[in-house]
């Protein structure tokens, strides 16, 4: 019970300290939370069912630029979002078709392919998208940062709440890792492994979709350049710090990750501050192998 | 009326004919052992009996249908369990979650039972079967135990207990008895008449003869993708051609080397 208190306490602590902040610490969180979106979708593909991605940035893309075009063309932003989530599942799924087929490296290959292509049809298509001149002045219905920032620990929280509900102790956890780690077991206990795995492509395109819409609604302004292969490695790496099968430690290093190099800024000197960055990471890998969800599982213990 | 029939099987892997022509049956309550030497394609049969591989010719029949175009987990979700000779778990999971999954075949078996994986592993639904299958396992008192931690010996049951879980019709025993200690063979010997006497059919292989010998109804005996013989376990060990192929004979003096020769 006292547990309870305490998490309430907690929450208002955090949903609190924006007032506090300056701008520039609110944009970065609230930045660094809807990142915590892509990473969960990752957490869900490899951490759950075992399927390694290197092309969630294009899911993200998808959802940003849908969302970016249709609202400037007068669709509500928040109809915008939706359709950007329903067309980056819809990918999810096309891209699920031939990739849960594959396994290991070739699959890494093909979902960084994938990447790759999203991004070239960002650029190339300046009919649509205005290509590498950005995307301006994308309307979101007026919510101050206040309220963005409440939203998105709302929509964050509930999703970790979810995947680690998910993970933890529902049905569906168990048939998920169960294709994770064998895929002829999972099968001989009549666990569809193709469907799963088509099922988790859609889904974690939805969640990265849904991180795009949002990112486009909160920063208004788009280039084919936040959403490269360099992109999906940093949402990679995020869950990897994190620990890849914990939705609570993603969320975490997303947070970190994103604020750390930020706040060294204050040092100077551009290359200098992302050497710190890359040797905290590295330490981070060398003594946690399983990542800040490991270290929160061991406290657990 | 059987649980399984197949007639005529024939499995070719490029130039090697690895099952030519095998017919067995089984009954529910039966135990049928499946046995052979090393390469004889008992495992072969039992891959395609569960549908990993596709047969070249003959039937498989289950029930009263026709499954040889049903993939792995649709014959699963139709009470086909099986364990394997190299024991597949998920290592890093624990007991229950281990055997909880066995219970996929009847989540999935039905298009509406997607909500059901929704439910918590806790659920009456869930516990109920799993901690029942644990118990008549005797595995009771590892439920919450990280497989990796495990025994050898026990891990083959959480094996056998993830296949019975789902209360199959068919359960197809892949040498369950390798590495277990005395005791942990008589459990299974027990487990074995516990299975069978709920009506479930059973198909054991096994190269513990003696084990075969006690537990099988009827056995029937393969040798290089041939079906030599099938009839009670004490006719089998009198029958001239088991004893050569068990032997060896065939290698030493036989024809086959011979043959091949001219």
């Amino acid at each position: 019970m006292s547990r309870r208190i305490l998490l309430i306490a907690a929450f208002a602590v955090i949903a609190a300290l924006p007032l506090t902040f300056s701008a520039f610490w609110i944009n970065m969180v609230i930045s660094a939370l809807i990142f915590s979106l892509a990473v969960f979708s990752i957490n869900l593909l490899t951490g759950l069912t075992g399927l390694l991605s290197f092309g969630q940035a294009g899911f993200v893309g998808i959802g940003a630029y849908t969302l970016g075009v249709l609202a400037k063309q007068g669709t509500p932003p928040l109809l915008a979002g939706l359709y950007g989530v329903l067309l980056a599942m819809l990918f999810g799924f096309l891209l699920g078709l031939p990739a849960a087929r594959l396994k290991g490296h070739y699959l890494a290959i093909g979902t960084l392919g994938f990447g790759i292509l999203i991004y070239q049809l960002l650029t190339n298509s300046v009919d649509i998208t205005r290509g590498p001149m950005g995307l301006i002045g994308i309307p979101t219905g007026g919510i101050d940062k206040q309220t963005w920032y409440l939203v998105m620990l709302c929509v964050c929280l509930t999703l970790l709440a979810t995947l680690f509900y998910i993970d933890r102790y529902s049905a569906l956890g168990v048939t998920l890792k169960m294709v994770r780690h064998d895929e002829i077991a999972a099968q001989a206990s009549g666990i569809n492994v193709f469907a799963v795995k088509l099922i988790a492509f859609t889904v974690s395109a939805g969640f990265a979709g849904l991180s795009g819409a949002l990112f486009a609604a909160y920063v208004r302004f788009l280039t084919p350049d936040l959403f490269n292969e360099q992109e999906s490695f940093r949402y990679m790496m995020m869950a990897v710090v994190g620990g890849i099968g914990s939705p609570l430690g993603g969320f975490a290093a997303s947070l970190m990750l994103t604020m750390i190099p930020e706040g060294l800024r204050a040092l100077g000197e551009d290359n200098f501050r992302l050497l710190i960055y890359g040797t905290m990471v590295l330490f981070v890998l060398w003594f946690l192998p399983a990542g800040i969800g490991g270290l929160i599982e061991r406290r657990r213990k | 009326m059987s649980v399984l029939e197949l007639s005529g099987v024939s499995k070719r892997f490029g130039g090697l004919q690895a099952l030519s022509g095998i017919s067995l049956s089984v009954s529910p309550g039966e135990v049928l052992g499946l046995i052979g030497p090393n390469g004889a394609g008992k495992s072969t049969l039992v891959s395609c009996i569960t549908g990993v591989l596709r047969i070249d010719g003959g039937t498989i029949r289950f029930g009263d249908r026709d499954i040889q175009g049903m993939a792995p987990h649709q014959r699963a979700r139709r009470g086909i369990a099986r364990t394997f000779q190299k024991v597949r778990l998920a290592d890093q999971l624990t007991v229950y979650e281990n055997v909880a999954a066995g219970l996929a075949s009847r989540w999935f078996a039905h298009a509406n039972g997607w909500p059901l994986v929704f439910r918590p592993l806790s659920a009456a639904g869930i516990a109920k079967a799993v901690n029942r299958t644990l118990e008549q396992v005797g595995l009771a008192d590892v439920s919450g135990t990280i497989v990796k931690s495990l025994p050898f010996g026990r891990r083959h049951f959480v094996e056998i207990a993830r296949a019975m879980v789902s209360e199959p019709k068919l359960l197809l025993l892949d040498e369950p008895a390798t590495g277990l200690t005395e005791t942990e063979r008589e459990r299974l010997a027990m487990l074995v008449n516990g299975i069978t006497a709920d009506g479930c059919a059973l198909i054991l292989i096994e190269h513990d003869l003696e084990l075969v010998g006690r537990l099988c109804h009827r056995v029937t005996v393969i040798n290089q993708g041939h079906h030599i013989f099938t009839g009670t376990p004490a006719a089998a060990q009198t029958e001239p051609e088991v004893v050569r192929a068990y032997l060896g004979m065939n290698q030493l003096i036989g024809g086959g080397a011979d043959d091949a020769c001219h």
